[in-house]
């Protein structure tokens, strides 16, 4: 059973995760990650323990990010060519 | 204030003199940030009795507050000691790592502080002359500072430059503060109405603001943890806002709840509050999806809409006939301590009553402390618990000075017996 429905908008983007988090009672964080959204997944899971949240976004949000993410990703992938 | 730090540690010194006080401290549950204290990054499913020189040397200890993942120790000299989760700067040890052992927060050490309070990743000092600091995320503005900055040191909140404050109260992404003169202000994450200041949704707030509808009402204690905020009146009432209870609707100012008993303490949980009442009966409201104490039978489904708006406050019925001394609420756990008979001097019984998870009950996280002072009917006990789940009861035989806690501390002072410290390891051994 689902410990909790949180929005998406009251997770924490960890960078050091690369995740969007939420705290956990267990004193650990439900992670999910945004390939994870993309794919649809709504269950955020906790490492350390085994609870669990259902994540309330929308999907359309993270399609959208994923093609800026790659544009913005590119350029600096093809610099360290150019220069070569 | 210096002075009044040095006229704490001979107080403390006197203290000794009179009459020998040994303060042991045991810890266990949920220990992967090294909030246990025992040098080791690992769970503990049983206490362990903690050794460290650090705090053996800044004297008793007379308040322990858990967060999400670290802890805040405050001795009677008006020290303060952290470990455990530093990521954010909760620690206050100028750095944002975690921290294995008790380590002083020596950038307080000019001010004699006398509450502190540990939220998930922040933590509030009170000092003595009614300054009020903060450090650890700020990233929902629950440091009061007027900006979303984490710090990690304590900073002085200068919004409460000219005013006394008393206690402080930090919940997952919020804090309470109350004022000399009772005014309780809010500051933080305000979605589920947790701060008490406007009728309409509030994401967050940096800058302090009273908390609504209590203005007339004499505040005794504050307190927050998850998404709630509580407070006890003078006159035993007990007013709750913030997140509902049980699947009842978020409430935006604070609400008196509707009992004709007196309380004099309440704890909150993530989905549950007790409240204790002068007659030594414990309440609960919400909290019912993981089993009523003593009586597992009755779980109700976490999602079932009640019938009424309003959480009710029930009694704990497996606490009859039990005369309760002091309650704690972790998130999803409950501990009580009690008499067993009616001889305050004869302090003889402790149990851990604990609200079975039905999802994790492979895992002990236990966590809750309580400490007894003085002797025999001049006992007080002072304490927290945060996060875990418990699946055990502990009947303690022969054991007063009793704390645990769910990252788990437990300590004891003033006792008589050495025997018993070996008494209670074999007793938990068994279990």
């Amino acid at each position: 059973m689902s410990y909790d429905d949180v929005e998406i908008e009251d997770m924490e983007w960890n960078v050091e995760l690369q995740a969007y988090t939420y705290p956990c009672p267990c004193g650990d964080l439900f992670q999910i990650t945004k390939d994870e959204l993309r794919l649809g997944e709504e269950i955020a899971r906790c490492p350390s323990c085994s609870l669990y949240i259902t994540v309330v976004y929308n999907i359309e949000d993270f399609l959208g990010d994923s093609d800026q993410r790659n544009k913005k990703l590119e350029p600096p992938k093809q610099q360290p060519i150019a220069v070569a | 204030m210096t002075e009044q730090n040095e006229k704490g540690k001979e107080a403390i010194h006197e203290d000794e003199e009179e009459q020998p006080e040994v303060q042991k401290i045991w810890s266990w549950g949920a220990g992967t940030d090294g909030q246990l204290g025992t040098g080791r990054l690992e769970d503990e499913h049983l206490p362990q009795l903690l050794h460290f020189p650090s705090l053996a040397s800044a004297g008793p200890i007379f308040l322990l507050a858990c967060g999400g993942a670290h802890v805040i120790a405050l001795t009677s000299g008006g020290r303060v000691m952290t470990w455990g989760r530093g990521a954010s700067g909760q620690l206050g040890h100028g750095e944002m790592v975690n921290n294995l052992y008790p380590k002083a927060v020596t950038s307080l050490q000019n001010d004699f502080i006398i509450h502190v309070s540990a939220g998930w990743s922040h933590s509030g000092f009170v000092a003595d002359s009614g300054c009020l600091f903060t450090c650890g995320d700020g990233s929902f503005g629950q440091l009061g500072h007027g900006d979303y900055k984490s710090h990690c040191s304590p900073v002085r909140v200068s919004f409460f430059a000219n005013e006394h404050v008393e206690q402080i109260a930090c919940g997952m992404r919020h804090s309470l503060v109350l004022l000399k003169g009772c005014h309780i202000y809010a500051f933080g994450s305000g979605k589920r109405g947790q701060l008490g200041i406007s009728e309409g949704k509030i994401k967050s707030v940096s800058v302090p603001k009273v908390t609504q509808a209590l203005e007339e009402v004499k505040i005794a204690s504050i307190a927050a943890n998850g998404d709630h905020s509580a407070a006890l009146s003078f006159d035993g009432h007990l007013y709750t806002w913030g997140r509902g209870f049980g699947g009842t609707p978020d409430t935006h100012f604070p609400q008196c709840s509707s009992s004709s008993f007196l309380f004099t303490r309440a704890a909150l949980g993530w989905n549950h509050a007790l409240a204790l009442t002068d007659g030594a009966q414990v309440f609960m409201l919400g909290g019912s999806h993981h089993g009523f104490l003593g009586d597992l039978e009755k779980i109700r489904p976490a999602k079932q809409l009640p019938d009424s708006r309003e959480a009710i406050l029930e009694k704990v019925l497996g606490l009859d006939g039990t005369k309760v001394l002091h309650i704690a609420a972790g998130a999803e756990h409950s501990a009580v301590g009690h008499l067993d008979d009616l001889l305050p001097k004869k302090l003889s019984k402790w149990s851990a009553h604990s609200q079975k998870n039905d999802l994790q009950d492979s895992e002990f996280r236990s966590t809750k402390q309580r400490k007894y002072q003085g002797r025999g009917s001049r006992q007080r006990l002072l304490g927290s618990i945060s996060k875990s789940i418990p699946i055990a009861q502990y009947q303690l035989g022969e054991w007063p000075w009793l704390d645990e806690h769910t990252i788990g501390l437990v300590w004891l002072d003033n006792f008589d017996d050495t025997n018993s410290c070996l008494e209670f390891e074999a007793i938990l051994k068994k279990t």
